[in-house]
């Protein structure tokens, strides 16, 4: 098992060389100068003498590879560079990860426990009305893009309510900050937890089915067993491995899923860096937080890998 | 009985959906140069900032202009929000074109070569220390290094030939005369040298300092939240008359139309169809327009000063028929405050010298055919602004140049400045410029601009003209240069205005304006007697 967790992290590594390469280079690529980003044309064409001191100041002149290398030694040595912002970019992301964190982590929970517990009964019930509610509501929630209902929630309950604050993370000078904060969260994270619920709600559903017209469970219910413990101990536990496994993969999906509504809601976490930093040219920051996103994927592919050879032993016959 | 509860469901959030994106009910708006108190009625009012005892502003970081984790810089453009906080040395009118004294007075010499200006006394910064001659010199020393700042101070500040100060007066000693030195100080934020003497000027706009900047305004930083919001609290140390308004709150959004929606902006400003709009469609804001020179116009893809030709576009009478082919009134009706121009200087300005593009349907190709135009020609337009009244403007300009015959190929670019003065793969390119003055309007016809020497093929012919133009200090003598300038530019043709677009301040219900304030171009500075304005 060991070997087979330390050969699966080893693997990581040249794919986030790949991955970064293919970032770097193809940011070059695009042909996109990112001191026009920084600048106007009309301080271009006055001010030619001290952009060109900006952009050497800023590496720019360097041959590409010589700029990849340097980079990718800073990034080895824990220093993600400057943002042409003149941030570092770690404290950046020191900043802003924990809000992109908090607000994945709680669509997490609440999507797990909401889209398994309906999933569950749709399948216990099946053709009943919770089953047909959830089934709509799956088919709604995977259908409309994520965009579109946080403009929705927005325009009900921001604007033609009033409930709920339209932008940022916190208030200034709120009286309670604990209710500031529950206030701010509650559109984005209802908004990332309607997309994973009806995900989960399917999966969670089908499997249960599935478990549930097993023969080991037919014969559980011959031997007399109480339903419930039938439906618990049984058919749950059985059905959730690879509820688990979708859960798994979901992580990076709602990490890569708030730079969508972190624009939407203005709200000031990793997401909406990346969004700031790709329309006013910042590369460094791009491409670090990139890497973040990408690296996060990896962490959960690895953790879904070693989770799947820890239930199924029959995953790490090729060791 | 599960089905219909089934449909039932979708029904109801079909039903939400759509009453989410139902508009509210419209209400006219206002059109005088002047902000007037809006008949607000309780129908359609959003939520707003009714509540709060802080006048509520916003700041976009979508456009790239500006981020999210620091005070934006007041050397590039001014804000509101930066106008509380930095004092020039001059404060301009409303069109900004005339100062009278703020930091400082000045006198000029007979020969507009020097300006002897004299500060204040009792000047002093937020943090207590004063305010002085030295601030001022450091400031525009700085300035002429640094590279991120607005072009009106690169350029003001290459003609002074020397700089001094001694006690609390100023000398500045220009090489030639230019006229707008007054003007372009009334806009230049005085920054403190104590708190930036040692910052490298070409980092100088990243420094840490803007996230606790010490200012000479109005109002301080009181709290600074990145990513989103910071407060504003009254300068005590502020010699002037103290602000009524004792808090303000700057929030960063990404959308001004969901902020004011919201309820979280006092105070926004915009040009964009969509957005005039919606802000004029809600009556708790009223809409101000502003006449400001952001030129629309179309340049042409001449001669590269490294002598590379585009051979379709080398003929003058090719150029004027492509004009004359588009119906540019037409186009002026995609925005709400545009108007038609046919060269920099604007059609209702003395110095305007009468001459029109004349648009004609029924001759653009035979206009185009005696001109020579080779119709088996694509011809290639190149934009690069995405928003959708761009695109629409774009397509509608394809048409007419299709319904006279030629084939048109249009490109979005991502990146304007490399497609348009680098890579150059075009006829025609649509750009738009936000200008201080007419005067930067004529700049980039000179031979040794930086960009547009790259399509104008650094032809000097313009340059005596608007060496002229600069150094005129009487009106006659302006209109004079304006007016040599608009015949060369008419005679050349390498680039046409389309038309200025007007800008728009919305104001909401919650702030109570001074009587007879006037707002200017939101992207400069001037007297908006800010210190009388109150919470309603």
């Amino acid at each position: 098992m060991l070997k087979f967790i330390f050969k699966k992290l080893l693997l990581m590594i040249p794919m986030l060389i790949l991955i970064s390469i293919i970032v770097f280079f193809g940011l070059q690529f695009t042909g996109i100068d990112p001191i026009n980003f920084m600048v106007s044309p009309e301080v271009l064409s006055a001010n030619a003498e001290n952009i060109e001191a900006l952009r050497e100041s800023l590496g720019l002149n360097d041959p590409l590879l010589i700029q990849y290398f340097r980079w990718l030694g800073n990034c080895l040595k824990g220093d993600l560079g400057y943002s042409f912002t003149g941030a570092p970019i770690v404290d950046t992301i020191a900043v802003r990860l924990p809000y992109t964190l908090e607000l994945a982590g709680y669509s997490l929970v609440l999507s797990t426990i909401i889209g398994i517990g309906i999933g569950i009964i749709s399948a216990i019930r099946q053709n009943g009305v919770i089953d047909y509610l959830g089934r709509v509501f799956a088919v709604l929630g995977q259908a409309v893009p994520q965009f579109l209902v946080g403009i929705i929630l927005i325009e009900i309950f921001s604007i033609k309510l009033g409930w709920f604050p339209a932008a940022n993370r916190v208030s200034p000078g709120a009286a309670n900050p604990f209710l500031d904060s529950v206030l701010h969260l509650f559109l984005p994270v209802l908004t990332l937890t309607i997309g994973m619920v009806a995900v989960l709600m399917r999966y969670a559903r089908n499997t249960m089915l599935d478990v549930l017209n097993s023969d080991y469970i037919k014969t559980a219910r011959s031997k007399g067993i109480p339903e419930w413990k039938v439906y618990l101990k049984h058919g749950f536990r059985n059905a959730m491995k690879p509820v688990l496994v979708i859960i798994m993969f979901r992580i990076p999906m709602l990490i890569g899923g708030s730079v969508v509504i972190e624009s939407v809601f203005s709200y000031p976490g990793i997401g909406l860096t990346m969004t700031n930093a790709i329309t006013s040219g910042d590369y460094p920051v791009v491409l670090a937080t990139t890497l973040i996103i990408a690296a996060t994927m990896l962490i959960c592919s690895f953790l879904v890998d070693v989770l799947n050879a820890l239930l199924d032993p029959r995953v790490r016959l090729g060791e | 009985m599960k089905k219909f509860l089934a449909m039932l469901l979708s029904a109801a959030m079909t039903l939400t959906m759509l009453a989410a994106c139902g508009a509210p009910a419209s209400s006219g708006s206002d059109a005088s140069g002047t902000p007037e108190t809006s008949g607000s009625s309780e129908t359609g009012k959003t939520p707003a900032a009714s509540g709060s005892d802080s006048l509520q502003l916003v700041l976009s970081t979508t456009d790239g202009s500006t981020t999210d984790d620091k005070v934006p810089t007041p050397w590039y453009n001014r804000t509101l929000a930066t106008n509380m906080m930095f004092r020039s040395l001059f404060l301009a009118n409303s069109t900004l074109t005339s100062v009278k004294p703020d930091l400082a007075e000045y006198t000029v010499s007979d020969d507009s070569l020097v300006y002897t200006i004299t500060m204040k006394d009792g000047l002093k910064w937020s943090d207590g220390e004063p305010l002085t001659a030295e601030d001022v010199v450091f400031s525009i020393e700085t300035a002429q290094k640094s590279a991120t700042v607005n072009a009106i101070y690169t350029a003001a500040f290459a003609k002074i030939a020397n700089l001094a100060a001694e006690g609390n007066v100023i000398t500045i000693t220009l090489s030639e005369p230019y006229a707008a030195m007054a003007n372009v100080l009334a806009q230049f934020a005085i920054l403190p040298k104590h708190c930036l003497e040692g910052v490298d000027p070409l980092s100088i706009d990243t420094d840490a300092f803007w996230q606790k900047p010490v200012t000479s305004g109005l109002y301080t930083v009181d709290e600074f939240k990145v990513g989103n919001y910071f407060t504003l609290k009254p300068n005590e140390h502020y010699e002037g008359t103290a602000p009524k308004i004792q808090k303000v709150t700057v929030s960063f959004v990404n959308d001004y139309l969901t902020a004011a929606q919201s309820g979280i902006a006092d105070y926004l400003y915009g040009n964009a169809t969509d957005l005039v709009e919606a802000m004029e469609k809600m009556p708790n804001y009223t809409a101000t327009p502003i006449d400001v020179l952001f030129y629309k116009y179309f340049i042409f893809n001449m001669k590269g000063v490294d002598g590379n030709e585009n051979p379709a576009m080398q003929n003058v009478e090719v150029r004027k028929a492509v004009i004359e082919a588009i119906d540019r009134a037409a186009l002026a009706t995609l925005y709400p405050n545009a108007t038609i121009l046919n060269s920099g200087v604007p059609n209702n300005y003395e110095a305007y010298n009468g001459f029109e593009y004349k648009y004609d349907a029924a001759t653009t190709k035979a206009n185009l055919e005696k001109a020579g135009y080779d119709f088996e020609h694509t011809f290639k337009i190149c934009y690069y602004n995405n928003d959708q009244t761009s695109i629409d403007l774009i397509n509608t300009v394809a048409y007419y140049l299709q319904q006279a015959g030629m084939k048109v190929e249009t490109t979005l670019s991502n990146d304007g400045t490399t497609d348009l003065f680098t890579t150059r793969d075009y006829d025609i390119g649509f750009k738009g410029k936000s200008a201080f003055s007419i005067d930067e309007w004529y700049t980039e016809y000179m031979s040794t601009d930086a960009l547009f020497g790259n399509i104008f093929g650094g032809d000097t012919a313009f340059d005596a003209s608007l060496q002229k133009l600069f150094a005129a200090t009487e009106e006659a003598d302006r209109n004079e240069a304006l007016k040599e300038l608009q015949a060369l530019e008419q005679e050349k043709v390498y680039k046409v205005p389309v038309f200025t677009l007007g800008n728009y301040v919305f104001t909401s219900d919650h702030v109570k304006l001074p009587e007879g304030v006037e707002f200017c171009n939101p992207l400069y500075s001037c007297d908006m007697d800010f210190a009388n304005w109150e919470i309603a």
